[in-house]
């Protein structure tokens, strides 16, 4: 099911809202939001919902071991056979196809290549279970006893299928202790409605552009090639932190409270920050659990880096252009690193924002293209070497055909509403009238977003394909 | 009462006599402990003042939170009436559809996901008064995105990038087919819409304009890209017939669009020359009758013979272009006047369905259509020629969609025979796509016999079929988009069938 339907948002939701608020008790509660969760999960995937079933119960098993062996030789064992449980889910699922290809082509052999159907949101899940496993392992947190509430821990319909990747640590308590005050639910109604508009409203508009000009790169013009690249940029931050935010809205409502997971990423000033600006829940799982895998030796600063670049490209996607793309952002941040903090620091500022803003975009064309091919016609066009030329007529005609969405995307990556909120919180008054303003602007935002639904054709959330 | 209700009362009621406080004796206690015992609450009372601020502010964020709460409750409330309860919309007129059904539940539909999925298409698609609320984004919220390039009457919109040299062909075909009645007759009434099929990769890095649509001057315009070498196929594959067919004779007529005769000279370069790649043509066939369209519709382009909102011509445009055809073939041609003119007005057509553009939207026209005076026997089979169903020649257009065009035709899924008062011995079979059908009527006063046959669903063998109505006479009318894209490999594939 995909947050942006009139069905979801008019079905679903408030159906869900009215038995969790029929229910009493945080029982009752949680049974109501395994029940929503599974229906919400099985309504795009009748069959994998099995799949995630026996996740569940495989982690669940490897959590009470561990636990009750906890530093002894049964913790290590469940540890690791979880674990490549987990992974070998998600590599016969979504890379499995990509590897024979890959075979294939290397040893010109013929193996026939397996062409599974990608579970929606195995990626999410299976991180979300593999950080409960290591966490536990660490000792860092207890193991889930309850089946019940391990289970409400990895199908949470709010961030199932699309993240943000939500570390157990982050919900423990709140499984079986959370309380929802007013302020919590309007202000997650409002987050949802925020994050509704920017998938339909901006993103899905983006994306016409994008493909457009991306599409048909072989046409495009060089001004077309940076014009669709930005445009799609802009799309796939749209899109996700859209997502993300209708996740976040959506647990806080049930009195979840989930980290964010995007902080204005294109006001960043280098790729490293970027990256801690940028689906933030899965820089900091690689971070957290796999840059000090202890096996690179001396080296492991910066093969650590590397792993955790290949990791992060390798997990958008089955393809060379994911690798190359998390390759590419390897290479730059590493040369941060050589460059260090304070000499980057010296860099005019606005120097260092062409650079991140290139590289951020540049990146994105790699993002866009699994066609190497074509990533190439990209890049020639892009730097000139295109056939044709610096700019035509469409796209003067489609810059000013879509001058103010382009002017109010570029406006909202800024961070607006976080700023005026930070301001209006230091007196009443101000927190006041803001709240109120926030409060009819959110009505009016879902309304525009819900008749604009009527006209759309489906676009699924991009981040429901990783 | 649930545990989060509980909490959400308990803030409430805490702050009830807050609001108390604040409305009966706001001044009170300040002056009447201040009266009392001054020095001894010198302390308390700032403090006492201070919660009691406090409380105020809280109990006002809290009444916000809650209008605000009550607000998006009742958006909520107020689409689950109008997406469940509202009556459901069955047909969508302005995109010439049927609209989803909802989905039978089969063992099967559920496992696949389609049963699911059926649901939340169903209750997405059919929402109460669809084309007012579509009409209304068209109107108020999409023009919001940017301005129109250039001033008034001029300004310009794209969609697309307008210039797309690429290897795939366009294809102007089938896309959505709805079912509607005519009399006795059922009928198939096709939208014909410009669609890209997978690239041919022996062709790289070659121009096709597809799916690209500019609107200029009130009127949409598919941008024309170029053959680039596959006019040249197109002739390779008409003159096989020709050399099947030997002494019959073989006509092509290839249609040029409206991107020929109405892109203003500004956006010139957004299109190629469809002039160009028919003389191509023209220089590549081989015992073929060339018949030039191109130059009868350019001297008649200030007449509407191209439709404004629609992809295809108007039936104006046909009738010069068969008059054309029928001068090349030597059989007699009647007037216009021997028609009845119909006039249909507020025409909205393909081209809206496409850019959901409010300038096409807000600006409709006339659809003028023609009925030949002379009875004609008209019977449509399927695309094996078989099951004879007696059809009339235009379907009545009061019980179909705002798409008045095919209400000339009716559709392109079917083969379709006119038996004429015209005793003159020549019988005609058109190899057509939607554009060919506008044709039909224009030539009833022409051939004896008439066979009607598109390209991309006919089930026979061509030639055995041309031999056996006994053909004297076989015309290749579909406009450049087909010629020149994908299509055209269907015209050499019912070589073979």
């Amino acid at each position: 099911m995909v947050f942006s339907r009139l069905f979801f948002i008019y079905i679903f939701l408030p159906l869900c809202l009215l038995c969790y608020a029929a229910a009493r008790g945080i029982k009752q509660k949680n049974t109501v939001l395994i029940i929503f969760s599974l229906l919400f999960y099985a309504w795009g995937e009748p069959v994998y919902i099995f799949l995630m079933l026996v996740t569940a119960a495989v982690n669940y098993t490897a959590g009470l071991i561990i636990g009750k062996y906890q530093g002894k030789k049964g913790d290590t064992a469940a540890t690791v056979t979880a674990v490549v449980y987990d992974l070998l889910m998600l590599g016969v699922f979504k890379y499995s196809g990509f590897i024979t290809e890959n075979i294939n082509a290397l040893f010109s052999c013929s193996i026939p290549v397996p062409h599974l159907k990608l579970p929606i949101g195995i990626s999410f899940y299976t991180f979300q279970t593999i950080s409960y496993i290591i966490d536990c392992h660490w000792e860092k947190v207890k193991p889930q006893k309850s089946f019940k509430n391990y289970m409400l821990f990895l199908t949470l319909f709010p961030q199932l299928v699309a993240g943000p990747i939500v570390r157990y640590s982050t919900i423990e308590k709140e499984i079986n202790e959370r309380s929802v005050e007013l302020r919590d639910i309007s202000c997650g109604l409002n987050r949802i409605a925020l994050g509704l508009a920017k998938k339909v409203l901006i993103a899905d508009s983006l994306s016409t552009i994008a493909d457009s000009f991306l599409g048909n790169i072989g046409g495009s013009t060089m001004l077309g090639a940076w014009y669709g690249v930005i445009a799609y940029s802009m799309q796939v931050y749209f899109d996700f932190s859209g997502y993300s935010d209708i996740a976040i809205g959506l647990g806080r409502v049930f009195g979840f409270h989930f980290d964010e997971n995007f902080d204005h990423p294109f006001i960043c000033k280098d790729i490293t920050e970027f990256w801690q600006r940028w689906h933030i829940s899965l820089s900091t799982f690689f971070r957290d659990y796999v840059l000090y895998i202890p096996i690179f030796g001396k080296r492991r600063k910066y093969g650590g880096l590397f792993l955790v670049w290949l990791c992060t490209g390798i997990w958008h996607g089955a393809s060379w252009n994911f690798i190359l793309w998390g390759l590419y952002y390897g290479i730059f941040v590493f040369i941060e690193m050589k460059i260090g903090k304070k000499n980057m620091k010296k860099i005019p500022v606005v120097i260092r924002h062409i650079y991140s803003k290139l590289v951020i975009f540049i990146g994105f064309g790699i993002f866009y293209f699994e066609d190497i091919g074509k990533l190439g016609t990209f890049f020639r066009t892009a730097f000139g070497f295109g056939s044709n030329g610096f700019i035509a007529v469409q796209d003067k005609i489609s810059l000013i055909n879509n001058m103010y969405l382009l002017i109010l995307a570029v406006i909202c990556t800024f961070p607006l509403i976080s700023t005026i909120k930070k301001v209006s919180d230091k007196r009443f008054m101000s927190k006041a009238v803001i709240s109120s303003a926030a409060a009819v602007a959110a009505v009016m935002i879902l309304v525009v977003t819900s008749i604009m639904l009527v006209d759309s054709t489906t676009r699924p959330f991009l981040y429901y394909r990783f | 009462m649930n545990k989060d209700n509980k909490n959400v009362l308990t803030v409430k009621d805490k702050n009830r006599p807050a609001d108390e406080n604040k409305n009966a004796a706001r001044p009170g206690p300040a002056i009447s402990i201040e009266a009392s015992d001054r020095d001894k609450t010198a302390i308390d009372i700032p403090i006492k003042a201070k919660k009691l601020r406090r409380q105020r502010r809280k109990t006002a964020l809290n009444s916000i939170a809650l209008a605000n709460i009550l607000l998006m409750g009742a958006v909520f409330a107020g689409g689950f009436v109008y997406v469940t309860l509202l009556p459901h919309e069955t047909r969508a007129d302005d995109e010439n559809r049927m609209l989803a059904t909802f989905p039978k539940f089969t063992p099967k539909n559920y496992i696949s996901g389609e049963f699911t999925g059926g649901i939340a298409d169903y209750f997405d698609d059919t929402v109460h008064d669809r084309a007012h609320i579509k009409q209304f984004i068209a109107d108020n919220i999409s023009p919001l995105k940017g301005r129109k390039y250039g001033d008034g009457e001029d300004g310009a919109e794209l969609y697309g990038n307008g210039f797309v040299p690429k290897s795939t062909a366009a294809v102007t075909t089938a896309a959505k087919t709805t079912k509607t009645a005519d009399s006795a007759v059922t009928t198939t009434e096709t939208a014909a819409v410009p669609e890209t099929t997978a690239p041919p990769e022996e062709v790289p890095e070659q121009g096709e304009l597809t799916n690209n649509i500019l609107i200029v001057n009130k009127r949409g315009i598919t941008l024309y890209g170029g053959a680039w070498g596959t006019e040249k196929e197109y002739a390779s594959f008409v003159n096989q017939y020709k050399e099947a067919l030997g002494s019959k004779n073989v006509y092509s007529m290839v249609l040029p669009t409206s991107s020929s005769f109405y892109l203003p000279e500004n956006y010139a370069n957004l299109a190629y020359s469809e002039k160009a790649d028919f003389d191509s043509i023209e220089e590549s066939l081989s015992g073929v009758i060339p018949v030039d369209a191109y130059n009868i519709l350019n001297a008649h382009k200030d007449e509407p013979i191209y439709s404004r909102t629609d992809h295809h011509w108007q039936p104006l445009g046909a009738y010069y272009a068969a008059e054309e055809f029928a001068l090349m073939a030597g059989v007699p041609f009647a007037d216009i006047s021997e028609y009845e003119k119909v006039t249909l007005p507020g025409y909205v057509g393909t081209l809206y369905m496409y850019t959901q553009s409010a300038t096409l939207l807000n600006n409709p026209e006339d659809f003028v259509y023609y009925k030949p005076k002379t009875p004609v026997t008209v019977t449509q089979y399927n695309t094996r020629f078989e099951n004879p169903v007696a059809a009339n020649l235009l379907l009545d257009p009061s019980s179909m969609p705002n798409s008045g065009y095919y209400m000339v035709f009716g559709s392109d899924e079917r083969i379709v025979h006119v038996n004429t008062e015209c005793k003159n011995g020549r019988n005609l079979v058109i190899f057509k796509d939607s554009y060919g059908n506008a044709l039909l009527p224009m030539l009833t006063s022409s051939f004896e016999n008439i066979y009607l046959c598109d390209i991309r669903y006919f089930d026979l063998n061509a030639i055995d079929f041309i031999d056996s109505v006994e053909a004297t006479d076989v015309l290749f009318a579909m406009c450049s988009f087909s010629a020149v894209g994908g299509n055209r490999s269907c015209i050499r594939n019912n070589l073979t069938k």
